[in-house]
């Protein structure tokens, strides 16, 4: 009975291991780069909601600019753009021979109905319909703004501008014509997608014949699907997996960049004196919070990367012996506990978080940081901050996380959370002169100026302890040696493949 | 009994559209909409003019029983709406991460099954034996490992250090072992507690001692009366974890890039996209209550002493 | 084949031996904060993912967090929570099973429909939903959990009543003038607590799990508060690399309801050894 059982066990193993030994390897000589994505889309439209950070990613489409690594704006099937005197009319040139994937030439007109869909169909571009367009020859057309539009080429460069043959696209979600170095060649909504080389590619040679980008939202899945050669590279990778990584640098190679996600946390200014807010920033030590999150951030100081010409801020070190300082200076007094009171109330502080970003880890090593110095604090768990302590404002630190530079440009951030109003403004910060340094940003067409204004009214906000930056996220991509070319020096995470990237043995 | 039946299948319906309801009000209470997470879905702040014109243009702005009114409607014209997320049909997306989820459920019980009835009737044959302990530890240690650990361990061990498996699935054979088996452990450790027990129930009853003492060879009885008479119980219980199993399990599915009800549920609770939501709690609570009632059914016609109106299981 | 069912006394001891073991686990998590080495929230930054050594007997976590400590503070919240959920939901579920089944009809009806209804819910829908209005923490994900848990005692609770009620006691009860709240309190209840309680000590175990399961979802259980099923779930990530931080939770998971579970089983053997008798 038991040498039975023992047999049908032995068995069942054997029959896992063979199924597990069959299945043929089907080694050609082809060049299929194989990702892992940590996102998926369920459609290839790239003018609806942000499937477009698919599509760009995946090299099937292209805008008119791109952004180059340093954030600067690069000509891609554009030429070239230049604005006329008083700043209202753009004049858009497109490179000569640019040309859809089935050969058909992309033209002014085409450019410009792509752009009408897009303000339809997207409404986060629902403002590009308030604009005039009008194609003056095959290659060039205008655009006519109602008032000055300074970042015009920012908008032109955002990946949702996707250029499609919109009479050639017949099913745009799952086949889209466009113009980028490859292909589809097998979409799954949500799931795998396959490209292949685009023949007719206009900018010269694709080096690869195709790639596949599997959609693995689990870190460990990426790390172990590496590990186990299933995959050339991604992009993403969590601190524990790029520990493991950087362990055996002959068969795996990290590259990190700074990109543009920032961390940051909002302290309420209706609740806590301008003294706390100074101690709290003053406590609160990225650097330390950096080391903890072993390079997938960098230290930040202000919302923007340090190497951008608007990212020019300064902020004091952490400090906790000026902290405690101020905090004594202001009338409050340790406690037999070790935590500072005023008039027999204990500093207690709800610090308000959501479990994603690093943020539950930010979170911690906060309350530990502030503890240290005689800050006690709760630490409250939301699932959806927007509509929970963003909202109500009910909190004293609230944590946060977007991406600040969304495109080469200071002024998204600045107006979203700095304006008096404006929607992440929510722990009460208020400046006049913040308010009319924005409003002259807004309109401000000289590259140099905007980037000074941006400095100034960030730095406003730094000496009125209204937030804290924390940490700006690293863009880390693993590959195995001879991949190259996967955008793993670009902070940008919608571009990944292009027709340079290669896989060299 | 048809009675019975035309009786049972109304509360269904009653219990299916409660259910839907109560849905429906908790994910409108629940802070968040779907024009807001559709919007900041890479983490870009939304414009408050934005999001109102969002909301409005998909209806989100009318009164909470209105919303509820037109999805019920839809319903009854045979129509599950669009997914607000992709704009999918949401019957589409139901039937293909379905289609996922069945295959998934199918094998894992099966291996399930595979490892605990040779386990169980083991176990209760030699009871307080060696065996006995050794599959009641196996059964606990199975039973307390959280499976987002086992999948991990499995995944660890098959793929990285054994390099048998593949870590990417993509719908091949191979694919599915891993899952299947981080399903099928810790449903395997409780088969075997609750079929041990079982048989040992059989084995106390006197037509054991009776056969045994006419001289009836101890695994004649086993395999022909005890269970043979186990089997009713059992499969009642194994019917009962089918419908737990057909909700899908996000775990599993995100860790081994499964396309199932779990996951598209998950990832439509993040989204806050109320249709595919509605769509999942009829589909899984409708199966798990048919389930039920089948396995209420089956009871019945095995015991006839099973009261009108009383519950199995 | 000897021995098909162990002597009530063997049964007995064992039975005490467990719920001695239970109560000790019990008794440790309670003690649990003079036992720490360390405090089990303070981060350190130079002693990250650090492998057991004197001053860390189980190790440190990714945020330089003493393991043990951890372990130590997690099973206070693990441990009781998971019997403070059982414990609730068993006198809810108990209280409305046996009302259902006692008053039958339309009390009945009510009652075994909302079990239903609670039963068929995706349990991950609902802990979603309740993370999402009420916010994380422990309590939500009890709540989470409870909100079907309980139905599983009012099934059995009603099937105890049902099958009790025909019983002449109970009839002579009634007849002789009690309300119905005595006759449930004073002759129903002792007559059934038994089976139900069993199976309240095995569904501890289940308990435990559920929470650490919600944990993955990224609900219930926040940090910094210690868990197991948290402390698992965050420590998954860093199992190439500091496998101590995974497997120290974990063990003490697997030791807990193994003990929990074991208790369940030889309490229902020693029930139906009584039952025999």
């Amino acid at each position: 009975m038991k040498k039975r059982l023992v047999a049908i066990i032995l068995a069942l193993v054997l029959l896992f291991a063979l199924c597990a030994c069959s299945g043929g390897e089907n080694k050609n000589d082809e060049k299929i780069l194989r990702l892992g994505e940590s996102f998926a889309y369920a459609s290839l439209d790239p003018h609806k909601d942000y499937n477009s950070w698919g599509t760009s990613a995946y090299g099937l489409t292209e805008a008119l600019f791109k952004m180059n690594d340093r954030s600067v704006m690069e000509p891609l099937l554009a030429e070239k753009a230049e604005v006329s005197e008083d700043g209202l009319t753009w004049t858009v040139t497109l490179k000569d021979g640019v040309c859809f994937s089935n050969g058909n030439a992309v033209t002014a007109e085409m450019v410009i109905r792509n752009i009408e869909r897009l303000a339809e169909v997207n409404e986060r571009f629902a403002y590009l319909a308030d604009f005039e367009y009008k194609a003056t020859s095959d290659a060039v057309f205008t655009i006519t703004t109602p008032e000055v539009y300074p970042t015009m080429l920012n908008e032109l460069a955002t990946p949702e501008l996707a250029i499609l043959d919109l009479d050639a696209s017949k099913d745009i979600d799952n086949a889209p014509v466009a113009t980028g170095p490859f292909v589809v060649k097998s979409f799954v909504p949500e799931s795998t997608v396959e490209v292949s080389r685009n023949e007719n590619y206009w900018d010269g040679d694709v080096k690869l014949d195709g790639a596949v980008f599997y959609y693995m939202p689990d870190d460990e899945s990426k790390l172990m699907a590496m590990q186990n050669g299933e995959i050339d590279g991604y992009a993403g990778v969590s601190a524990a997996s790029a520990e493991i990584f950087s362990a055996d640098p002959d068969r795996y190679v990290l590259t990190d960049v700074a990109a543009t996600r920032l961390q940051f946390y909002i302290l309420n200014e209706n609740r806590m004196s301008d003294e706390v807010r100074k101690a709290i920033n003053l406590t609160v030590d990225c650097d330390a919070i950096a080391e903890y999150l072993s390079g997938t951030v960098s230290p930040a100081v202000g919302p923007f990367g340090e190497n951008t010409a608007y990212g020019k801020v300064t902020k004091p070190a952490a400090d906790t012996a000026a902290a405690k300082k101020t905090l004594e200076d202001a009338g409050y007094t340790l406690n037999s506990d070790g935590i500072y009171e005023k008039g027999g109330k204990p500093l207690s502080l709800k610090i308000c978080y959501y479990p994603s970003r690093s943020l539950d880890s930010i979170a911690v090593i906060m309350q530990q940081q502030l503890k240290a110095v005689g800050i006690a604090s709760t630490v409250e768990s939301y699932e959806d901050p927007d509509g929970t302590y963003i909202a109500t404002g009910d909190f004293d630190i609230a944590l946060y996380c977007m991406i600040a530079d969304k495109n080469g440009d200071p002024f998204y951030f600045i107006d979203c959370t700095l304006r008096s109003g404006a929607p992440y403004n929510c722990g009460g910060f208020e400046s006049a002169e913040c308010d009319a340094l924005i409003a002259q940003l807004r309109y401000e067409t000289d590259a140099d100026k905007r980037s000074e204004l941006a400095n100034k009214i960030v730095q406003i906000a730094i000496d009125d302890n209204a937030f804290g930056y924390v940490g700006l996220f690293n863009k880390i991509s693993v590959t195995a040696p001879g991949v190259t070319g996967i955008a793993e020096n670009c902070p940008f995470d919608f571009y990944r493949i292009d027709a340079d990237t290669d896989i060299v043995r | 009994m048809k009675k019975y039946i035309a009786k049972r299948l109304l509360q269904l319906v009653v219990v299916v559209l409660g259910l839907s309801f109560l849905t429906f009000a908790l994910m409108y209470i629940a802070p968040g909409d779907p024009a807001e997470k559709k919007l900041s879905a890479q983490g870009i702040a939304v414009d408050p003019e934005v999001l109102a014109a969002t909301r409005a243009e998909m209806g989100l702005d009318r009164p909470f029983l209105e919303q509820y009114a037109d999805w019920l409607g839809g319903l009854f014209s045979g129509d599950l709406g669009e997914s607000y997320r992709s704009g999918r049909a949401v019957a589409d997306m139901l039937g293909e991460s379905f289609v996922y989820t069945l295959e998934l459920t199918v094998l894992s019980l099966a291996a399930a099954l595979a490892i605990s009835l040779p386990l169980a009737l083991l176990a209760a044959v030699r009871q307080n034996g060696i065996a006995d302990f050794l599959v009641r530890i196996f059964s606990f240690i199975g039973n307390s490992l959280p499976n987002f650990l086992i999948s991990v361990l499995l995944m660890y061990y098959f793929c990285v250090k054994l390099r048998l498996l593949p870590v990417i699935s993509d719908g091949s054979a191979k694919g599915f072992i891993l899952p299947c088996l981080a399903l099928a452990i810790p449903l395997a450790s409780r088969f075997v507690r609750q079929f041990r027990a079982e048989i040992l129930e059989q084995l106390g009853k006197e037509y054991v001692d009776a056969a045994l003492s006419r001289g009836v060879k101890m695994r004649y009885i086993l395999f022909c009366n005890v269970l043979h008479n186990a089997l009713i119980p059992m499969i009642t219980l194994t019917a009962l974890s089918v419908g737990t199993l057909m909700g899908g399990s996000v775990v599993i599915e995100t860790v081994f890039r499964l396309p199932g009800l779990g996951k598209l549920a998950m990832d439509a609770i993040s989204a806050r996209d109320y249709p595919v939501i509605q769509g999942f709690v009829l589909l899984s609570s409708g199966i798990y209550v048919l389930l039920n009632l089948a396995a209420d059914l089956l009871y019945r016609a095995v015991d006839p002493r099973v009261e009108e109106g009383g519950d199995a299981g | 084949m000897k021995t098909k069912r162990k002597s009530a006394k063997r049964l007995k001891r064992r039975a005490t031996v467990l719920l001695i073991l239970a109560a000790a686990l019990l008794a440790l998590s309670l003690a649990a904060p003079l036992l720490m080495p360390n405090d089990p929230d303070a981060t350190d930054a130079q002693s990250m993912n650090l492998p057991p050594d004197a001053e860390h007997p189980l190790g440190t976590d990714r945020y330089g967090r003493c393991v043990l400590s951890r372990v130590l503070a997690g099973a206070e919240t693990s441990i009781f929570s998971a019997v403070a959920l059982v414990l609730i939901t068993f006198i809810i579920g108990t209280a409305l099973g046996m009302a259902a089944g006692y008053f039958g009809g339309v009390t009945d009806t009510v009652i075994m429909r909302l079990a239903d209804i609670m039963l068929a819910f995706p349990q991950m829908v609902l802990a979603i939903a309740v993370a999402g209005i009420l916010g994380g923490g422990m309590v939500n994900a009890m709540l989470a959990m409870g909100v079907s848990a309980w139905t599983l005692y009012a099934r059995l609770a009603r099937a105890q009543v049902i099958a009790l009620k025909k019983e002449p006691f109970v009839s002579a009860a009634r007849l002789s003038g009690c309300g119905s709240f005595k006759v449930m309190t004073k002759y129903l209840l002792p007559n059934m607590l038994g089976p139900l309680a069993v199976n309240a000590a095995t569904q501890l175990g289940v308990m435990m799990m559920g929470i650490a399961g919600l944990s993955f979802l990224g609900i219930g259980v926040a940090e910094p508060q210690a868990e197991w099923g948290s402390m698992i779930n965050q420590g998954r990530a860093y199992m190439q690399l500091a496998p101590w931080a995974v497997l120290a939770p974990a063990g003490a998971m697997v030791v807990t309801v193994m003990v929990f579970n074991l208790l369940g089983d030889t309490l229902r053997d020693l029930a139906d050894t009584e039952a025999v008798k």
